[in-house]
């Protein structure tokens, strides 16, 4: 088959109508970039989510013992051999910690509240979890022997303290008696969401271990470069930990998870219906495109064009418009995608965004699979787009079309 | 001289709203190599309908083809094509140029789908376009070339990859007599110079007068059969 020649004829009938075809082609290219930017922006989204779920304590894994989900008292606490670090390449390593994470009463000289009350190593911590970014008033922890505690902004607001107050805290020890504590606040810490700040406060592990008549902890978190590296690590921790759960965050956190997958199926949704409803223009300038030049469809079947290269020369006009405008639209939207690269400002819609778990800024974030699914799907759709009209070139009897 | 076109007991009916109509009927007709012979007669005496049934564009109701010793009726569809593209050169009424290509790439066109080398292709289609006097216009669009001179970039293309056979529809219906003229000159050269089989569909006395066999038809029947003057020539 003369593809070349037929190449020609296609590139070259694009022009012939070119006012029609530079519709289609800009009908192409805005969905494509809208196609690029809507993804980036729908990712940046999940990755957020995902990102404050690792963020939130969890870590891409965490390791516990059998039963602490379910009753998280330090009665499931378990010991750490001596000098373990999870066998993870650094390269691929952000940072592990160990903590101890109870329930715990607060009071102050005017209220009492329900916290979760966690020993860190601090130095550890920030490197792993949100307390490594938020603001704090007053004192950060200064170290695993820090016998202070960090609460968070909203905590001190109901408790009605304050930086350098002392607080009580109550909890259940290693033995099952309960212990009380004072505890000198140290600073305030300034969380995304007042969620957070309501339900965490923190303090040293080695005096809270102290407190509690105990060295073991309850949790080992472990934060990865790349969540894809989490199968890996998540056996090599296994191994070097019989007996104890290790967990990803998506059994730890499950809703962000199953938003995390949703997100997945928004941008497929997207792509899908937006390419569709472009196909059906695409059917429509292509069958009057064939239409308008039954003549000449006869006259090349006459000369002895054979019926498979009159089908290729409508699926090649097709596919190079489509890929015109894809490649047009790919550069726009990859452009759009620079233009708010430094995020779009959603805070006037604050309270809004906070119920559905996004940030105040959304910052998008391209995917190139998803680039390349766009290109896919929309060379499919030019394809597609082209069966039912070639169909229609390809019955024209010469005789008949030569007769008209 | 052998033939190059063999029909025998050609007929073909049509059916019109449900009314069959009798376009040809039984007509036996042959065309000796290098002859160059009018098909003529009033509107619906069947000339166009031989010509298409002779060209592999239809097939007969009943009856057989025979183009350059090959039975049309033993032919798949994708064999007719290439029947059309290597044995048989088209000239239609219309023109019926791609409108997308020069003329030189119009001439080039036929030799290309048979896979000819773009050197020689080139070199063919410039020798022809030079050769009917229009190789200036080499490049020029259909749409920027007169109908005279589309015609000959049509002549040029069906008679380039010289086919077993010519086949005109009314190739004069849309040119001025002076033009026509010229066109049968053209034809009459072709005919005479490369041997070049001709048959052509025509209402034209003028084209008739150039042929040098003349064969009348009426209601599908061939009616008179006879040499030319320009026979003799």
């Amino acid at each position: 088959m003369p593809l070349l020649l037929l190449s020609r004829l296609g590139w070259r009938n694009l022009w012939r109508y070119r006012r029609r075809n530079l519709m289609l082609f800009t009908a192409i290219m805005v969905a494509v970039a809208g196609c690029v930017l809507i993804s980036a922006l729908i990712r940046g989204y999940q990755y957020d989510m995902m990102d404050d779920a690792i963020d939130n304590l969890t870590g891409n894994l965490k390791v516990l013992a059998p039963g602490y989900r379910a009753d998280p008292s330090i009665a499931r606490g378990f010991r750490v051999p001596p000098a373990f670090a999870p066998d993870v390449p650094p390269a691929e390593l952000v940072g592990w910690t160990e903590r101890v994470r109870v329930p715990a009463v607060v009071i102050s000289e005017r209220e009492t509240r329900g916290v979760t009350l966690i020993g860190i190593d601090p130095a550890e911590e920030r490197a792993i979890s949100f307390l490594g970014s938020v603001a704090i008033r007053g004192d950060a922890l200064a170290g695993p022997d820090d016998g202070r505690i960090l609460l968070g902004r909203e905590l001190a607001r109901q408790l009605d303290t304050d930086v350098g107050r002392r607080i009580v805290v109550m909890t259940q020890g290693a033995d099952g008696r309960n212990r009380e504590a004072g505890f000198r606040v140290a600073g305030l810490y300034d969380a995304a969401g007042t969620a957070i700040e309501k339900a965490y406060a923190f303090t040293g592990i080695r005096p809270f271990q102290a407190l509690l008549g105990t060295d073991a902890v309850t949790e080992i978190s472990v934060r990865l470069r790349d969540d894809e590296f989490g199968p890996h690590a998540d056996a090599e921790l296994r191994k070097d930990l019989s007996g104890l759960e290790v967990l990803d965050w998506r059994t730890l956190e499950p809703q962000a998870a199953a938003m995390f997958q949703l997100a997945d199926a928004a941008i497929l949704i997207w792509f899908v219906v937006l390419l569709l409803a472009l196909a059906f223009g695409l059917v429509n300038t292509l069958i009057t495109a064939v239409l308008e030049r039954v003549r000449e469809f006869g006259m090349l079947r006459a000369l002895g064009m054979r019926r498979g290269a009159i089908v290729a020369q409508v699926v090649i006009e097709s596919v190079l418009i489509v890929l015109a405008g894809l490649a047009v639209g790919i550069a726009v939207g990859l452009a759009l995608v620079a233009y708010f690269s430094a995020g779009i400002d959603l805070s006037r819609w604050a309270a809004g965004i906070e119920l559905a778990g996004m940030r105040n800024k959304l910052v998008p974030h391209l995917m190139w699979h998803d680039v390349a699914a766009v290109g896919s799907l929309a060379v499919a759709l030019g394809l597609f787009a082209s069966a039912y009209p070639a169909w229609r070139a390809v019955r024209i009897e010469p005789l008949d079309a030569l007769r008209r | 001289m052998s033939n190059v076109v063999v029909c025998r007991g050609l007929s073909r009916v049509y059916t019109s709203n449900a009314v069959p109509v009798h376009a040809l009927q039984d007509v036996d007709f042959d065309v000796a190599e290098g002859d160059f012979v009018s098909l003529s007669g009033p509107s619906g005496s069947g000339k166009s309908t031989l010509l298409n049934l002779i060209g592999a564009l239809d097939r007969p109701t009943a009856g057989r083809v025979t183009v350059d010793g090959v039975d049309l009726a033993t032919l798949s569809d994708p064999q007719l094509a290439d029947l059309r593209l290597t044995k048989i050169g088209f000239v239609f009424q219309a023109y019926n140029l791609v409108p997308v290509l020069s003329a030189r790439e119009n001439v080039e066109f036929i030799m290309q789908l048979q896979g000819i080398h773009a050197s020689e292709r080139r070199e063919r289609a410039l020798e022809i376009l030079h050769a009917l006097g229009i190789g200036e216009l080499a490049e020029r669009r259909p749409g920027e070339l007169s109908g005279g001179q589309q015609q000959r970039v049509a002549v040029a293309r069906a008679v380039v990859t010289r086919p077993a056979l010519l086949l005109a529809d009314e190739p004069s219906a849309n040119l001025d007599s002076k033009t026509t003229e010229t066109l049968l000159e053209l034809l009459r050269r072709i005919n005479l110079e490369r041997g070049v089989t001709i048959v052509t569909a025509t209402h034209d006395p003028i084209v008739i007068r150039y042929a040098r066999r003349s064969v009348q038809l009426k209601d599908g029947r061939i009616v008179a059969d006879a040499r030319t003057a320009a026979a003799n020539a």
